[in-house]
């Protein structure tokens, strides 16, 4: 079966009308991953687009037909990890615990029990969708912000304009815990993604599998709703995001990027870059081919899921 | 429904569902003549809006979806369009 | 009765603890509390214990992990103190609201700053509007009992919300004393197997949980917890009398009254400090000077109708507390006590005495001088000031 077979006869398991904005990649993305866990999961979604948008119900209403949480900030990874533990005590580790959670619940607030679980080994899929800041609350900086980007609270102004600091590289950190399961992925490589969701599951009856997933904003970043997938795609394309995954201890690049586009290409029509500097640009750009290298140099495959 | 006992906070009433069409601007239209039935268009809508019908075809349901247009920016054949809302219905 | 064998406050605790079945024990370790996840830490590592331990990185973690087993219907314990306690602030407060049964050892502590390690009841005090029920033991014994206690109390239909068992770092946590260690298979038959329901992430009976709430549907949840706090008023006396069934230990419910009948006046206490208190008491009374003691046992709930009743025909009060009130420049009890009896306050002379903080010591003589200080007061209706229990 194909990954487009698979996804068109799994049930969607989220309320249909969810309150994510007009093409929400991170919608999207917990679509699919709760589409491929299936009925037999238990979800937590942290405070954040996700947590805001119903799918966590409201009064007496739920928003899926699995059970679902919408944990602290600070805790999806280790409040899981109790459940996790239980199901184990229960004799019923087939359960899939899983969370979607954002780049502020992942890499900031919530990383010092994302750390913890994770070196644990917690068996548990852990998903981020990283949209690169606090969309929720008006699109606010991140430590996964890239350099440059205009949110609210990195304004344009005449002193400062835009981050000033290039992003945290979560995946990489992760991947350095001696999990079971680490990977990249982006929706608009949906077939790569779909496998390494069908992975992360699998693996995560194991220890702890995590995937850092893109996930493109319009109303954060500011472009054209249509245009989600086609910036992911370029995110790719350039190198912005690369696509790799480690498993076994053996790191891989899924897409071999043989002819890259430039940073430049992928970021111009963005909002939140459109006062780049050539600095910023420049700096931007050699990050990008300096972390491309480093993974390539820890791959130790050349084949490529597309 | 027997008396809410209103110990821990559980929603477990029904499923809370928002009425997203309603937000919608342009609706996509899918031209059946052009369409190669490849799928692209479901796995890249958000809203899985897009279905796999009983006649085994593509289709494109408009109870949820909420317009963003992925589906005719992605289509390889360029068989969807977005069509002002207003108008005639395609629905 | 069981065997008995001489132990610390911690260990009291742990062994406490390990009598109650817990399915999983998360710990991160701090001054006083450390020892008593070191000994679960041991019984687990033997096989001595079935529970699964999960050594955290934060306190913030702990308490969280058990979260995620009480709402997998699992029987959770952890132990803290102080700055542990400030930095689980967050999910300790949504344990209370989330109504999950647990029990967790506080291992009472001063809060910095000044940096200090050493005992107090401030942290605990910090909390008290965190929705836990909240106790003090004041010996070792009453540590190992009151956990057991705690489980059925935690989870009866009626509470359905955590415990904290309270007791003096130092003063309890490190001192060795005699205990009488109950059989496991009476434990089993006082305190059986969990069964709450009432909230569970399980995909055979799927659910929402803490959906996001409206204000008016949010206060019915805050109406029912404050209404099951008040329940639990009557829930801990027969939870008392149940242990004392099975055991034979009963320790007087919500507060223990100590030669309070014909006392003309009382001293109010809370925790370790009891025991010098009771000495003090004897004291004065052996000197004529009719005293007598209001332990208070349970703070959450706060046991307002029992004081109204031992304070019944009093000329006046002094509650002695390791905590202080700021805004109020008192304790925090004193505060709670001199509002449960309005009342009948105009009539009684009453103030807050403080000491003990930072491990400091509450001497005989203290409890004397307050004692000496109320009797002194007697004639003259009102608050008088605050008596802070230092040094001569």
């Amino acid at each position: 079966m194909n990954y487009i077979q698979t996804l068109r006869t799994a049930k969607d398991v989220v309320t249909p009308g969810m309150s994510a904005c007009q093409g929400c990649g991170a919608e999207l993305i917990l679509r699919r991953v709760l589409q491929l866990a299936g009925q037999n999961t238990i979800v937590c979604v942290p405070p954040g687009c996700l947590g805001g948008s119903g799918v966590v119900g409201w009064d007496y209403q739920t928003g899926m037909e699995i059970p679902v949480h919408i944990p602290l900030l600070t805790n999806t990874a280790s409040y899981l990890s109790g459940v996790s533990r239980m199901y184990q005590r229960k004799g019923r580790g087939d359960v899939n615990i899983v969370c979607v959670a954002g780049d502020g619940a992942t890499a900031d607030g919530g990383f010092q029990s994302l750390s913890g679980a994770a070196e644990r080994n917690e068996k548990i899929l852990y998903i981020c969708y990283d949209n690169e800041g606090y969309m929720n609350t008006g699109f606010q900086r991140s430590s996964t912000t890239t350099l440059g980007s205009h949110t609210s609270t990195t304004p344009l102004g005449s002193v400062i304009s835009g981050k000033e600091q290039q992003q945290k590289y979560l995946p990489l950190i992760m991947s350095m815990h001696n999990l079971s399961y680490c990977a990249t992925a982006s929706p608009s490589h949906m077939a790569d993604m779909v496998a390494k969701i069908e992975k992360g599951l699998a693996w995560s009856k194991e220890g702890f599998a995590y995937i850092h997933m893109f996930s493109p904003c319009p109303t954060g970043w500011l472009y054209d709703i249509d245009q989600g997938i086609q910036i992911a795609r370029k995110a790719v394309q350039s190198n912005f995001f690369p696509l790799w995954e480690m498993e076994n201890r053996k790191y891989r690049m899924t897409y071999d990027n043989k002819k890259p586009i430039s940073i430049a290409d992928f970021v111009k029509d963005i909002g939140k870059f459109r006062d780049l500097s050539e600095q910023d640009l420049a700096a931007i750009q050699s990050m990008v081919d300096d972390r491309y290298e480093k993974l390539k140099k820890l791959s130790s495959e050349a084949d490529c899921n597309e | 429904m027997s008396e809410r006992k209103h110990i821990s906070p559980i929603g477990q009433e029904g499923l809370y569902v928002l009425d997203t069409a309603s937000w919608r601007t342009h609706r996509p239209v899918m031209d059946k003549n052009t369409c190669v039935e490849c799928g692209i268009c479901l796995s890249y809508c958000p809203v899985n809006s897009i279905i796999f019908n009983d006649e085994n075809k593509y289709e494109i349901t408009y109870n949820y979806c909420k317009g963003c247009g992925i589906c005719a920016v992605e289509c390889p054949k360029k068989s969807i369009s977005m069509v002002a809302e207003g108008g005639e219905d395609h629905g | 009765m069981g065997e008995i064998k001489a132990m610390t406050g911690n260990t009291a605790a742990a062994v406490g603890a390990a009598l109650s079945r817990p399915d999983v024990i998360a710990a991160y370790p701090i001054t006083p509390q450390s020892s008593v996840v070191e000994y679960l830490s041991d019984l687990v590592h033997n096989g001595s214990i079935a529970s699964t331990l999960v050594a955290t990185e934060s306190e913030h973690s702990a308490m969280s992990v058990l979260q995620g087993v009480a709402s997998a219907g699992g029987r959770a314990f952890t132990a803290t103190s102080s700055q542990g306690l400030a930095f689980m602030y967050e999910p300790y407060y949504q344990m209370s609201t989330m109504r999950l049964p647990m029990v967790m050892a506080l291992v009472t502590r001063e809060m910095i700053s000044p940096c200090t390690v050493w005992g107090g009841q401030q942290d605990a005090m910090s909390v008290r509007d965190a929705g836990w029920i909240q106790l003090y033991a004041e010996n070792n014994q009453e540590i190992m009992d009151m956990i057991i206690q705690g489980y059925l109390l935690s989870e009866h239909k009626d509470v359905l919300m955590p415990v904290n068992v309270c007791y003096d770092g130092f003063y309890l946590s490190h001192l060795v004393e005699r205990v009488d260690i109950p059989e496991q298979s009476k434990v089993d038959a006082f305190l059986p197997a969990v069964s709450f329901d009432h909230v569970v992430l399980d995909p055979l009976r799927p659910m929402a949980v803490d959906s996001l709430t409206s204000g008016e549907v949010l206060m019915r949840y805050r109406m029912s917890h404050l209404e099951a706090m008040q329940k639990t008023l009557d829930v801990l006396e027969e939870v008392d009398e149940k242990f004392y069934a099975a055991f034979g230990r009963k320790y007087g419910g919500a507060i223990e009254e100590y030669r309070c009948e014909d006392a003309e006046f009382v001293i109010l206490t809370i925790g370790a400090m009891t025991g010098t208190a009771r000495d003090a008491v004897d004291y004065c009374r052996d000197n004529g000077t009719k005293v007598g003691l209001i332990k208070l046992r349970y703070t959450r709930p706060f046991p307002q109708q029992r004081l109204i009743k031992a304070l019944a025909g009093k000329k006046g009060f002094a509650v002695i507390e390791k905590s202080v009130c700021y805004g109020w420049n008192t304790g925090p009890m004193y505060v709670e006590t001199r509002s449960a009896v309005s009342e009948t306050l105009s009539g009684l002379s009453h103030f807050s005495a403080i000491g003990g903080l930072g491990g400091a010591d509450i001497s005989l003589n203290h409890m004397i001088s307050v004692i000496d200080t109320l009797q002194a007061s007697l004639n003259t209706p009102g608050q008088k000031q605050t008596l802070w229990l230092v040094k001569e």
